[in-house]
């Protein structure tokens, strides 16, 4: 097999939804054993979240939603409320490089699993928390779902049609942006364990990461101590630079001008050459200036085209367009197929799809998905028996118990 | 031309070379020399950064903002084009007081050195050979144009990590098409879903399509390091921009994929049900995002207990079923509401309502002003500007503050100080342009 970059680092993973589970799913992909954990009485929302018909047979393990953001990890169920749980779950840590949550702020703490109670268990931890305002400061304990990040973020307050209202980016954006940043940071983390011999806690505070996306609007804030107006699609400086309509029901491209010269070569693919040499359009200011008018005549060139074939001809000439791809458009990509971008996955209940591959190609050290997303408690046989060394009465033991299952209870999410 | 050819034939065949660059002086960055340096997460670690867009450059100031070594090369003259983004402080020296340039290029050393020429590529190599990373966002094929293919940089340099970053990948149908934020956006399937149904699909704001690549470049390429590290050998990536945003479509893709459905619609605007959207207040925009289990801390924020009660409201199904007039009665609440007081109450009962926080509301956030998240920062043409502080918080290797290089600012720290060339040398290069 591969090498791959996360070989020998294993991590447990007590995030669930999407912004935690995104970032193991990143280092599970780059080769991390990551160990996710689920309390049977209240598991991963994403697997809820299947939209199969009722009275599908173990609808949880058939999540799509849930399925793709937890491949290539391990899934054990385990209640760490319960004492014998929560030791259970310290002996586990004390075999991990790092841990990473996604609870409410205080929620760790009232489960005493604190950082200092798993640097007692194993001193060089790293653990990495990522609740949406950060653990301390007055808004703390202040619920923030999935959109309530870009709103909290400035993010909202950017985006919009000119002169309307903030407009909500259509994903919980700042989930898959603080998944993101909570891999670099528990990398940062390893790295600087490398070298210092000691591990540290590590807080990404949802809000604060995604306002990191936008850090040049408050540096520009500080300067002109204006509130930017919102600018749809259009940009500070070029001209045109938009979203036009093309044949079909609802499809649009996006075309954009960096400079005179793409200008020029836009009119000649419109057949209208002396659009170049307008007084209102031959230099990127006028352009600027002049965009309802630019606009109008591009909307009307690609109102009766197919998107595809105005994308096709601008990128021949070097015009930035594109096609606003929608998630079917997706599928069927040919540059995303061309690369491999999808790979058949089989599971051992949900059947065989196509699934995104590793996002992070490495030329040497990337491979196929390597398992697909953990059976509810799939590995509780491994984890606490090989893992931790119980014995197979011990196992059975739990889940006798109540400690551990491998049938969650969905009542918390009904 | 003939000396810069002399040079470049010394790079290539002195056998002192890499003596020289394990040798050379490390120069303190900027910030270290006027704070007392806390640890760093990536000390000691040297990243060469050709990146011309927001992408490269925000994954390179993670990386000097947590300590490394980041030393960019410009262009001599007009140094990176994002220099020239506006809003600038000082309308005189747009190149050195734009907002944008001045967040992305934090605690970054700047060397100027033109890359169309062979003296440049060379002296390009030459860093290399301390080097860890080599970060580059420029257009497909262009690296290797430049004699700096990564298989080629590999075989010279076999623990060196190279990133490269695009909005589409380096192989592939669509390498080669001309792209910026909005097309890229495009592509990556969240502008299909962002806007209004009846108006055209939408970017949001900023450089998002640019920054979200550059935020898992970063990523990227520390688990590229950390396996450098640990196996002595380097690898190269291909980070493309549209895959990580086509990976980030919330349930769309994953379950279109599985079930073969594409019955989820396209763009919903502000309001995707009743209980998840943005809604107007009497002074701004409040967002309420409410799962089933909020509904009873959401209709006490309401002082609408009555709801849970209401056939029509009283299970989320039935709420689904009447969104319409639950719809109403969300617009009817908000548009009473002040934006703090009733982000405030509901922060008191844990009810999941939240505002949309404009720039000003960001400086005035008891929040962000609690954990000290924007912070001042001096430079020496732009003056003191407010800046957000590093996305994560690691406690005991801080990412450090720190201001944006002058366009060469480092010249001779780098060219002479590390690479050893001469006061005269320099003077040779700056006549051909090479540096300036």
């Amino acid at each position: 097999m591969t090498r791959l970059p996360l070989d020998g680092i294993r991590i447990a993973d007590l995030s669930a939804v999407w912004a935690g589970p995104y970032a193991t799913r990143l280092l599970a992909d780059l080769g991390a054993e990551v160990i996710k954990v689920e309390s049977p009485n209240n598991p991963d929302l994403l697997r809820a979240l299947s939209l199969l018909p009722p009275g599908t047979e173990n609808t949880w393990n058939k999540s799509a939603y849930f399925n793709h953001n937890n491949r290539n990890k391990l899934g054990v169920s385990l209640d760490l409320a319960n004492p014998r749980g929560r030791e259970l779950f310290l002996k586990l840590v004390e075999k991990c490089d790092a841990v990473i949550e996604n609870y409410r702020a205080e929620v760790l703490d009232k489960l005493d699993l604190g950082y200092g109670v798993l640097k007692a268990a194993k001193p060089d931890i790293i653990l990495v928390s990522m609740p949406g305002h950060g653990k301390d400061g007055p808004e703390r304990d202040y619920v923030a779902y999935g959109t309530n990040v870009e709103q909290l973020a400035g993010l909202a307050s950017l985006t919009g049609y000119r002169g309307g209202p903030p407009q909500k980016t259509g994903i919980s954006y700042g989930d898959p942006v603080a998944g993101a940043a909570a891999a670099g940071a528990l990398l940062l983390a390893l790295l600087a364990r490398r070298r210092t011999g000691r591990g540290q806690y590590v807080e990404v505070a949802q809000r604060e990461a995604l306002t990191g996306l936008i850090g040049e609007a408050v540096v520009g804030y500080s300067m002109t101590k204006e509130i930017p107006p919102r600018i749809g699609n259009r940009h500070p400086f070029w001209a045109p630079h938009g979203c036009f309509p093309s044949a079909g029901e609802d499809q649009w491209i996006t075309i954009a001008c960096r400079d005179d010269a793409e200008f020029v070569a836009l009119c000649g693919v419109m057949e209208m050459p002396a659009l170049a040499t307008d007084a209102r359009f031959a230099i990127a200011p006028a352009r600027h200036a002049h965009q309802d008018d630019l606009e109008a005549i591009i909307g009307g060139w690609t109102a009766s085209l197919d998107r595809f074939e105005v994308f096709d001809r601008l990128s021949a000439v070097g015009v930035p367009a594109m096609p606003v791809l929608t998630y079917v458009d997706l599928y069927e990509n040919p540059h995303l197929r061309a690369r491999g971008f999808f790979e058949q996955v089989t599971h051992r209940e949900a059947g065989t799809w196509d699934m995104e591959r590793q996002l992070y190609q490495f030329n040497r050290q990337s491979e196929h998905i390597r398992r697909s997303a953990p059976c509810f408690g799939e590995h509780n046989d491994y984890v606490f028996g090989e893992l931790l060394g119980l014995s197979k009465d011990e196992v059975a033991a739990l889940e006798k118990e109540g400690i551990t299952a491998t049938t969650p209870n969905m009542a918390s999410h009904q | 031309v003939e000396i810069g050819l002399k040079l470049a034939h010394a790079v290539i065949c002195d056998t002192d070379v890499t003596i020289i660059g394990a040798e050379a002086p490390v120069v303190k960055p900027f910030a270290e020399e006027h704070h007392p340096p806390p640890p760093s997460a990536l000390e000691g670690l040297r990243v060469v950064d050709l990146s011309t867009g927001i992408s490269g450059a925000y994954c390179t100031k993670l990386l000097s903002d947590f300590g490394a070594d980041v030393i960019k090369i410009e262009r001599p003259g007009l140094g990176d084009p994002i220099r020239a983004y506006p809003p600038a402080n000082d309308p005189t020296q747009p190149l050195e007081t734009g907002a944008l340039h001045l967040y992305l290029n934090t605690n970054k050393r700047s060397v100027t050195l033109n890359l169309d020429t062979l003296t440049g590529r060379d002296l390009v190599e030459r860093l290399l050979v301390g080097a860890d990373a080599l970060v580059d966002d420029r257009e497909v094929g262009k690296l290797a144009a430049q004699g700096l293919s990564p298989d080629s940089l590999l075989q010279r340099f076999p623990r060196l990590v190279v990133t490269q970053i695009s909005p589409f990948g380096q192989t592939g149908p669509y390498a080669n098409i001309p792209a910026c934020n909005l097309t890229a956006f495009a592509a990556g399937g969240q502008m299909s879903l962002t806007g209004d149904p009846d108006r055209e699909p939408l970017k949001n704001g900023g450089y998002q399509a640019l920054y979200q690549a550059g935020l898992n470049a970063f990523a990227a390429t520390l688990a590229g390091l950390w396996s450098a590290a640990e196996t002595g050998e380097g690898d190269s990536i291909d980070l493309s921009g549209m895959e990580c945003m086509a990976s980030t479509l919330e349930l769309m893709l994953n379950t279109s994929c599985y079930l073969h459905t594409a019955h989820f619609g396209g763009r919903r605007g502000n309001v995707l049900s009743a209980a998840i959207g943005v809604y107007p207040c009497a002074d701004g925009y409040l967002g309420i995002h409410a799962m089933p289990r909020n509904w009873p801390a959401l209709t006490a924020l309401m002082d609408a207990e009555w709801m849970r009660e209401d056939p029509r409201f009283h299970d989320a199904a039935s709420r689904l079923g009447h969104d319409d007039e639950l719809r109403a009665e969300m617009y009817a609440w908000t548009s009473g509401q002040s934006k703090k007081e009733a982000y405030a109450r509901a922060g008191e009962i844990q009810a999941p309502v939240a505002y949309v926080h404009d720039m000003a509301d960001l400086f005035s956030s008891p929040q962000l002003a609690s954990r000290s998240y924007l912070s001042p920062v001096d430079h020496p043409l732009a003056g003191e500007l407010t800046y957000p502080g590093p996305p994560f918080r690691l406690s005991a290797t801080p990412g450090r503050p720190g201001r944006a290089a002058l366009l060469g600012e480092h010249n001779e720290e780098i060219l002479q100080g590390v690479l050893g060339l001469t006061r005269a040398d320099l003077d040779v290069l700056t006549g051909e342009g090479v540096t300036s």
